[in-house]
């Protein structure tokens, strides 16, 4: 197998405080159980105006089976390691795309701009073991994140997306309801993004169109589709499960701290 | 002093052009008659009367450098080490130590980041987001306690309450690696910042910190700090790792 995912993962947990450690403090407004545990299964909390309130602690659903040694504090989803897992004959590579994700494979994924601590984009934000908060304001929701302490702000005020930004890794993205979806466009990236650990790339010209769906208490749905015609011959739609953590909150957590993986990584 | 420059130099590396900042007309901004917005217009606030603090803001410089600018020489009244250990960073040898320079900036240095920073008031939080860093701050104001004992964090852990139009924030738990300052003041784990936000008008803060850290000052200390508000504008993304230059040449 040339791909190393425990590598991945035994670089994501170096840094990582253990469980123990983490805050502990009941969420508000949480609907629960009679015998006071959360319930996870009640509808979806909705604001005054009525749309649904995205607010809250989330984390992946764990869909990838665990290495024989056991589950790890920080255990990746599949689509970590690739964006399009779940599609049907996978991403709709151009060919310089397909030969750039053999090669970033084949050369243990050295370049992956994850291991040089930089920022993840927004994609992998949500595919990350680390825990994201939504907080979800009048005009802006905003999605702070574990990893890197970094945050993203997602505008709910009608704002157009700027004609032509400076690309970034974060991108800018506004938001707009549809029914109980919420649908986020954005745009302004930059080259160099990997959507995976694989190194399916992001390239400028993507777009990326996200609906996220609160499905009931406890989970979050996003519909994520990418629309790159630089680096795919079709625009693709895959959809990711994000789980509630209820009474708890983010710790921070830094790559730059203690990455001790890269320089032990050898490529073909 | 060295440790000064390089700090100044490696945070002005990665910051945009300012050509390239957005310009927006937010809604909520009392202007002039031809238009500009009027920062001395009357602090805004809201339906409970309490000042509001949203808005995109900056700090002077001058305290990211010295967080004791405004005092007189012998006025910041250190422990023995700690005076001590202040005087062996200003020849620069130090200057890799100071986390910032493998871009963690740590508390209060988060604050004073010659970088716009972002606050929005949500129910039972207070956030800032940080253009520097892009990093950001949770201020709980849901009536919670400080932790008792928490895991060292980089910020540290904030809760907030309102003291007439005071807005007042308390943090502890800061890891005590980093500094207060570029200058290269020193804190232990018995770190307590008290901040006190005060809109002036609509386009002027004071930040009153006062650093009351026993273990390595003889006594509670408070600077003001002025912010200014940055209106009809956003944050930009600001990325220490992308290109930071200054580490690997730090003497160490």
């Amino acid at each position: 197998m040339s791909m190393r995912p425990w590598l991945i993962l035994g670089s994501l947990l170096m840094a990582v405080s253990s469980q123990a450690q983490w805050l502990n403090y009941p969420t508000a407004g949480i609907p629960r159980l009679p015998n006071g545990k959360p319930n996870l299964a009640a509808p979806a909390p909705r604001n005054r105006d009525g749309k649904p309130d995205l607010s809250g602690v989330w984390d992946v659903l764990h869909n990838r089976p665990c290495p024989p040694e056991g589950c790890q504090d920080m255990w990746i989803p599949q689509e970590f390691l690739d964006i399009g897992w779940s599609l049907k004959g996978g991403l709709p590579y151009l060919p310089w795309a397909a030969e750039a994700v053999k090669q970033r494979m084949a050369e243990n994924r050295l370049s992956d701009p994850n291991w040089k601590c930089l920022p993840t984009g927004i994609v992998r934000m949500y595919t990350t073991p680390l825990y994201r908060k939504i907080v979800q304001t009048p005009g802006l929701l905003v999605i702070l994140n574990e990893r890197e302490a970094m945050y993203r702000q997602i505008f709910t005020d009608g704002r157009p997306l700027p004609e032509d930004p400076q690309p970034s890794w974060t991108g800018y993205s506004t938001g707009k309801w549809q029914g109980d979806t919420l649908v986020v466009e954005s745009s302004g990236f930059r080259d160099g993004t990997w959507l995976d650990a694989n190194g399916s790339p992001l390239t400028e010209s993507g777009k990326i169109t996200e609906r996220l769906r609160r499905v009931n208490f406890g989970t979050l749905e996003i519909e994520i589709s990418v629309d790159d015609p630089k680096a795919y011959t079709k625009p693709w739609t895959v959809k990711l499960t994000q789980l509630l953590k209820p009474d708890t909150d983010l710790l921070d957590y830094y790559c730059v701290e203690n990455e001790k993986d890269r320089p032990h990584l050898v490529g073909k | 002093m060295l440790a000064r420059l390089i700090l100044s130099s490696m945070l002005a590396a990665a910051v945009p052009a300012s050509a390239q900042w957005f310009k927006l007309a937010l809604p909520g901004t009392p202007r002039l008659p031809d238009g500009r917005p009027n920062l001395s217009a009357p602090t805004p606030r809201g339906p409970d009367g309490k000042p509001i603090l949203d808005g995109v803001w900056q700090m002077n410089g001058k305290y990211l450098q010295n967080i004791a600018a405004d005092m007189k020489p012998g006025d910041v009244p250190y422990q023995p080490w700690a005076q001590k250990l202040f005087n062996d960073r200003q020849d620069g040898h130090l200057g890799w130590t100071d986390p910032a320079a493998k871009c963690i900036p740590g508390m209060p240095k988060l604050d004073a980041l010659p970088y716009p920073f972002k606050i929005i008031e949500s129910p039972g939080m207070v956030m800032m987001l940080f253009e520097g860093f892009t990093t950001f701050r949770q201020i709980f104001t849901d009536g919670r306690e400080l932790p008792k004992d928490p895991n060292p964090a980089w910020f540290g852990y904030s809760v907030g309450k309102w003291e007439g139009d005071d807005f007042v924030v308390e943090t502890i738990g800061v890891r005590q690696e980093t500094w207060l300052d570029n200058a290269g003041r020193p804190h232990s784990d018995a770190l307590h910042l008290t901040e006190r936000f005060q809109r002036r008008d609509f386009g002027h803060m004071d930040i009153l910190l006062t650093i009351d850290d026993p273990k390595t000052y003889t006594k509670p200390w408070t600077v003001k700090e002025d912010v200014r508000l940055i209106p009809d504008t956003e944050l930009l993304e600001y990325v220490c790792t992308e290109n930071n230059k200054d580490y690997e040449h730090l003497v160490k």
